[in-house]
């Protein structure tokens, strides 16, 4: 794990049902840092979930909305947030059981430090 | 032209009798050349004059050429041939739809919807002229012209769909739309601030969504998505898939606490899926 981006990616991974958080460039979908549980993908992790901020952050501006600073997906097995900061991604992966609005408290204050 | 049509026009000239001929009529009307479309599809059924699927593109071709009776003759053969044959009810339903014919239109729409229990699209334009029918059928015969009753239905349906979510949404500052899979605006509004009405760039900009967030929850192994929240400085949107293809969207002003806006979320799914299934 980079040294910069220690200390937000732990104080996100720390949470209860928090399985992975990381650092993704938006760009091109690659890990920066990365704090994971045994068994996640970090690469398919980073991939999908830069793209699918990518594509909601430019839809949002499509459609005159400001850009997307955070998005949480909710499915069945659990969530997927994400909180975008000049063109870096912080990701989190986490299961059902997480209490979502700490998370997201903690995803918001994570990004800003990621300037 | 293009790569796809080169290829297929080189796979044809190999093999003259193939039913490439339709794959081939079908880039070419992809392609905005309806008359060598035409040309294609006319010398496939000189080789195949009894396949559906040939006729089928015909008939096709012929509605690009703004020839609606010419399509359903067309498509009259490829039910002959194959009854159960959804794409030519689903054609034969919208062109008489266009045409006014809202009866027929319902008749052959319930069998495309039958044949092909998949079609979302035929499922919506179903209930759209059912819908349209109840209108009609309401207004006395001798009120207005066909055209002008035509018209007026229309523009009810159009308003019933536009005023779906107004009870969910209240007085406040808060919006609702429901899109199909195209991100084509089935009912709803969303008006800016500045009372602009742009409901339809919202639905462009997020045509094929939904296939996208699954996407992304099926390489995850997260299952079946139920709600994506998105906040942007001046707006929170959330969304949820409904029935098979369609995606409701609720956004709020960025100051309306996401809890709000996740439970206006629900109010609108269940309003929208009331809405597509009912049977009007």
């Amino acid at each position: 794990m980079s040294a910069a981006f220690g200390a937000p990616l732990a104080a996100v991974v720390r949470l209860r049902g928090v399985l992975a958080c990381m650092v993704v460039d938006e760009a091109d979908g690659i890990v920066v840092a990365s704090e994971l549980h045994v068994g996640i993908d970090a690469d398919v992790l980073a991939a999908v979930s830069a793209a699918l901020f990518r594509g909601l952050r430019r839809s949002a501006e499509a459609a005159a909305l400001s850009s997307v600073t955070y998005l949480q997906l909710e499915a069945e097995r659990g969530f997927l947030c994400a909180a975008g900061h000049d063109g870096l991604v912080l990701v989190a992966l986490a299961e059902p059981r997480a209490q979502m609005g700490l998370v997201r408290a903690a995803m918001m204050g994570a990004a800003e430090q990621l300037a | 032209m293009s790569d796809e049509i080169r290829r297929l026009s080189e796979e044809l000239a190999r093999e003259p009798s193939s039913l490439v001929f339709v794959q081939l009529g079908e880039a070419l009307r992809r392609g905005r050349q309806p008359d060598l479309a035409l040309q294609v599809a006319r010398r496939g059924l000189e080789r195949h004059p009894h396949h559906p699927a040939a006729h089928d593109l015909l008939a096709r071709v012929h509605v690009d050429r703004g020839e609606l009776q010419d399509a359903l003759d067309e498509w009259s053969v490829v039910l002959a041939v194959a009854p159960e044959h959804a794409g030519a009810h689903r054609g034969m339903g919208y062109v008489l739809f266009k045409q006014g014919r809202l009866e027929e239109a319902e008749q052959q729409l319930a069998a495309a919807a039958r044949a092909d229990g998949t079609d979302a699209g035929a499922g919506t334009a179903l209930r759209m002229v059912r819908r349209m029918l109840r209108y009609t059928s309401s207004a006395p015969v001798q009120a207005a012209p066909a055209g002008e009753r035509m018209a007026d239905a229309q523009q009810r349906v159009q308003e019933e769909a536009r005023c779906l979510f107004a009870e969910a949404l209240g007085d406040a500052d808060q919006t609702a739309l429901l899109l199909d899979g195209h991100g084509l605006v089935l009912a709803g509004a969303y008006v800016t601030s500045d009372g602009a009405e742009v409901a339809q760039e919202i639905g462009a900009a997020l045509a094929g969504a939904r296939e996208e967030i699954t996407r992304v929850t099926q390489h995850l192994h997260l299952g079946a998505w139920t709600t994506l929240v998105a906040e942007t400085s001046v707006a929170t949107i959330a969304m949820a898939p409904v029935m098979t293809d369609s995606l409701v969207l609720a956004a709020a002003a960025r100051s309306v606490p996401l809890g709000l806006v996740r439970r206006l979320l629900d109010r609108c799914a269940r309003r929208a899926t009331a809405w597509l299934t009912e049977d009007p």
